[in-house]
């Protein structure tokens, strides 16, 4: 292959590396509007009135918005609708949105914001899942705090604990997560030259953003444009709307461009986060580390709002078992509204979590039996043909064994290094081992994708998707696979991408999908054009098409090797546009709501990391020294931005075991959420698999939350290796290490 | 009052009238509309506004513009030369696949600018160190560093 599997760099590095890049904040416009949102300082209230009458003598203030300018629905959400844009009469989050302030100058707008004056009425608010579920809890939604309650059932786990030889049964605890993007979100709002109310702004998913636009408005889809600016991050935090709702609103009713640019603090205070779970876990094994039983409960706090709350309660519960064959499974798992700040997508959707409690099982497991912790991970591996606990037989690229085989000269490697231990004794090192899995995709519907290729009479190809890329590569992906099919180099290609002015429906950058289904939408796509052009040839030069096949972007015949036509000749000598199209939605069955029964995943990515780490035993400062991930991608189409991935995600899931923990109320900026920097992140060996998924394109399964997954679990891991204890609770901060060490030393003096 | 501020932006001279609160990086940003250097926390802690003042490392949202008066700016705007060829460390950062999101980018060349002037061979701790006030979400730095250290071995 000449365009797959090479790690050509990203197609958009050049503007970036330049300054030329435009992020949200940097779009030109002619005086635009500034907008300001107000915002409520109470957990939990009614809304008597908004007083906006000061505000509005304000100098250079052109108009405040409240709920009652919505024209269409007030409410949004990408599975349960029930989030308002702007509050009507409650607010749920101290953050909360409750009016919207147009002025010519952003200092005018920002004086407004604190003249504006909302008179509430308390509300007793609920701060912990475990508090909104009694039964005298105040109702943060009519319909109950209790957002959805997922079961997965296999076998029976009564009999699987008794067949056990040990049992283990521990909690373990995480907590909020920001995703601490580096671009504040921004963007502007304008009516295009259509007539469109139009969005620009850093997205992960612009069609998603138009349907919740137009329903907010009232308009017609066609009424309605999302352009993604050039993305500085987004890690799930720009799945749900960020800026767009306010752009749309006031340019809807203005008819002039407006400008909002969100401050740092904001962005903390409002964007979703990763969801804090409490995990029970009980584990049943042989002797010879063979699970036999797994039972699980899984509690969650969604905030405020129910965003993704639904996902990560039912993608936690489906991964709770984690890259082993368990015959008798149970798992509950509980999401619940709070009035804390709400939770969303952030990469991973609740696996990073439930990674952390299964692999500290198997690490238990594995210290209890006295089996090496890689082995023990082999024994239970899953593999081709076994049904996992939803019931679907895996039928092809099942790399996990594979990555466990790999990964275990570097433990050995490890090991032999910690001879040296003993000339700094108030250091200990160990080393951590920890395997996940990931379903590509959304869970148990239908998330399709689609694109199209054309080539002009002029000789121009354009290529149209509608992936958001955000800083991950999909364009350069998107691209690599159209050169592979027609073997022009991608330069050659131009790439038309998340604009709904131009582009069809992809589905969002979330659930490591877009290699995969959107990967396959531009492949077929590819495929629909090489056909046609074949078919164009065979009736210009009067050959049959079997005889015709695609090179290099030349048409060439079998049987007359001299016959060679560039297909930019073919489409001038044509006159009209050729046009190829393609769709993907990956085979999966909704889950049964009795038992969670069903194929919710096309395809799993697999991965093993090993973490080498230091204990000061003094401080309880945790050091990682080197990361080993390896991965099974299926196939790696750009093997440089899949270690890009790997390496990053490592980055993250440190950040995650060591240093990451937002606190309501507390955390407010990048002062007081730490997050790892270059003097914080290990040295890493990313190891690629590529166990080829039959149904990806060239055989690609998917990277980008995956990277994430076994880092942190790798350490915690690592840490009790170290010091002979072990951390429930994330993240391990020096406190947490410091106290379990001290622990250590009073049980065992 | 406004002031009347003189200084050297990427070799060429300006003279402007600004607001004496403005910081470097509203002068550059809002009033001089050159958006290549980013705001990411405007508060000191992420690096992401980073420029060169007489070739230092400085985060532009925290720095007066007054005090850049009669004195030398670069931003990321100026870093290839007259020729229009990049910048040894822009080229290292693409090679290096160095680049995800870029919106520290701009910074994060500035301040390995920084570093590699003062010390054309660091170490792989001093790059640690030299970058260490800039924060990237997304790659996880090695690639930089390595992006770094490869310009260090070529000079
Ligand atoms: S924007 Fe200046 S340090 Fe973050
Ligand atoms: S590349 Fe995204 S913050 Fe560095």
């Amino acid at each position: 292959m000449k365009y797959v599997g090479i790690g050509i760099p990203n197609v958009d590095v050049l503007e970036k590396v330049l300054g030329q890049a435009r992020y949200g904040a940097d779009l030109p416009s002619e005086s635009p509007l500034h907008l300001k949102v107000v915002r409520s300082t109470k957990p939990h209230a009614k809304i008597v009135e908004i007083l906006t009458e000061e505000a509005l003598c304000i100098s250079g203030v052109e108009r405040i918005f409240t709920a009652k300018d919505i024209p269409g629905r007030n409410l949004v959400g990408t599975i349960t609708k029930d989030q308002p844009v702007l509050a009507s009469d409650r607010v749920r989050y101290v953050g909360e949105a409750v009016a919207l302030i147009a002025a010519e100058n952003p200092e005018a707008s920002e004086e407004a914001a604190k003249k504006v004056i909302v008179i509430y009425e308390d509300l007793p608010h609920v701060t912990s899942p475990e508090e909104a579920l009694s039964i005298d809890a105040p109702l943060i939604h009519e319909k109950g705090n209790l957002l959805l309650e997922f079961h997965l059932r296999k076998g029976d786990v009564q009999t699987g604990f008794k067949e056990a030889e040990v049992i283990i049964e521990e909690t373990y605890t995480t907590t909020w997560v920001d995703h601490a993007y580096l671009e504040p979100d921004a963007g502007l709002g304008y009516i295009d030259e259509e007539g469109r109310v139009t969005v620009i702004c850093p997205t992960q998913n612009v069609h998603y953003d138009q349907k919740e636009i137009a329903s907010l408005l009232s308009l017609p889809l066609e009424k309605v444009r999302i352009i993604q600016s050039t993305t500085g991050g987004g890690f799930g935090g720009r799945l749900d709307l960020t800026v767009q709702g306010f752009l749309a609103l006031a340019t809807f009713h203005l008819k002039r461009p407006v400008k909002l640019i969100y401050t740092p603090e904001e962005v903390f205070q409002v964007i979703s986060k990763r969801h804090p779970l409490k995990i029970r876990y009980k584990s049943g094994a042989k002797k010879d580390g063979t699970l036999t039983a797994v039972e699980v409960d899984i509690l969650g706090d969604t905030g405020a709002y129910a965003s993704y709350g639904p996902t990560v309660c039912i993608r936690s519960a489906i991964h709770a078992t984690g890259p082993y064959k368990v015959p008798n499974v149970k798992v509950r798992s509980r999401m619940v509204y709070t009035n804390n700040p709400w939770s969303g997508a952030m990469r991973g959707f609740g696996v990073p979590q439930i990674a952390f409690a299964h692999e500290s099982q198997m690490d238990i497991l594995a210290r209890v039996l006295e089996i090496d912790p890689i082995e023990i991970r082999l024994r239970n591996a899953l593999q081709v043909g076994y049904e996992t606990a939803t019931g679907q037989p895996l039928m092809a690229s099942v790399g996990i064994g594979e990555t466990l085989k790999k990964i275990r000269i570097f433990t050995e490697e490890a090991r032999g290094g910690r001879k040296d231990e003993s000339r700094e004794p108030k250091i200990k090192r160990g080393i951590g081992v920890s395997s996940m899995w990931y379903g590509i995709g959304y869970t148990g519907i239908a998330n399709p994708s689609t694109a199209q290729i054309e080539i002009h009479p002029e000789g121009e190809i354009r290529l149209f998707t509608g992936v958001a890329d955000i800083g991950q590569g999909s364009n350069t992906i998107a691209l690599q696979i159209a050169s592979e099919t027609l073997g022009l180099p991608p330069d050659e290609i131009q790439l038309i991408h998340a604009d709904t002015g131009f582009t069809t429906d992809a589905g969002p950058t979330a659930a490591s999908r877009q290699t995969y289904i959107s990967g396959n939408a531009i492949l077929r796509a590819s495929k629909d054009l090489e056909r046609k052009m074949i078919k164009e040839a065979s009736r210009l030069f009067g050959i049959g098409e079997n005889d015709l096949f695609l090179e290099e972007g030349k048409i060439k015949s079998r049987r007359a090797p001299r016959i060679s036509i560039p297909i930019k000749e073919i489409a001038k000598r044509c006159g009209t546009v050729i046009r190829g199209e393609g769709t993907f939605d990956p085979e999966t069955t909704p889950l049964d709501p009795e038992t969670g029964k069903g194929v919710p995943y096309a395809t799993y990515a697999f991965a093993t990391h090993v973490a080498e780490v230091e204990v000061d035993m003094e401080t309880g400062k945790v050091k990682v020294n080197r990361v080993i991930a390896c991965h099974d991608v299926g196939k790696a189409i750009n093997p440089k931005n899949v270690i890009g991935q790997i390496i990053g995600g490592v980055a993250m899931g440190t950040g995650f075991a060591l240093m990451e923990e937002f606190i309501p109320g507390k955390t407010t900026s990048f002062v007081n959420y730490l997050i790892p920097t270059s003097k914080d992140v290990p040295e890493v060996i990313p190891i690629i698999v590529e166990d080829k998924e039959p149904t990806g394109p060239f055989g690609a399964k998917g990277v980008g939350e995956c990277a994430l997954i076994a880092t942190a679990p790798a350490i915690i891991n690592g840490i009790a290796d170290a010091i002979g204890k072990r951390i429930y609770r994330l993240p391990a901060s020096l406190e947490r290490v410091l106290e379990a060490i001290q622990k250590r030393k009073m049980k065992s003096p | 009052m406004k002031k009347i501020l003189h200084f050297i932006l990427n070799g060429e001279p300006v003279e402007m009238e600004i607001e004496p609160h403005l910081t470097l990086l509203q002068v550059l940003r809002d009033r001089l509309e050159m958006t290549g250097t980013k705001e990411g926390c405007g508060m000191g802690e992420c690096g992401a506004c980073t420029v060169l003042l007489d070739g230092k490392s400085v985060n532009s949202c925290i720095y007066p513009a007054l005090e850049v008066e009669g004195r030398n700016v670069t931003t990321i705007e100026g870093l290839m030369n007259s020729r229009g060829n990049l910048h040894p460390i822009q080229k290292a950062f693409i090679e290096h696949g160095a680049i995800q999101c870029g919106f520290c980018t701009p910074g994060m060349i500035l301040s390995a600018k920084a570093l590699l002037d003062e010390n054309p061979h660091p170490t792989e701790e001093e790059i640690r160190n030299g970058i260490a006030g800039n924060i990237c979400r997304c790659t996880g730095y090695l690639q930089i560093i390595q992006a770094i250290k490869a310009v260090s071995q070529k000079t």
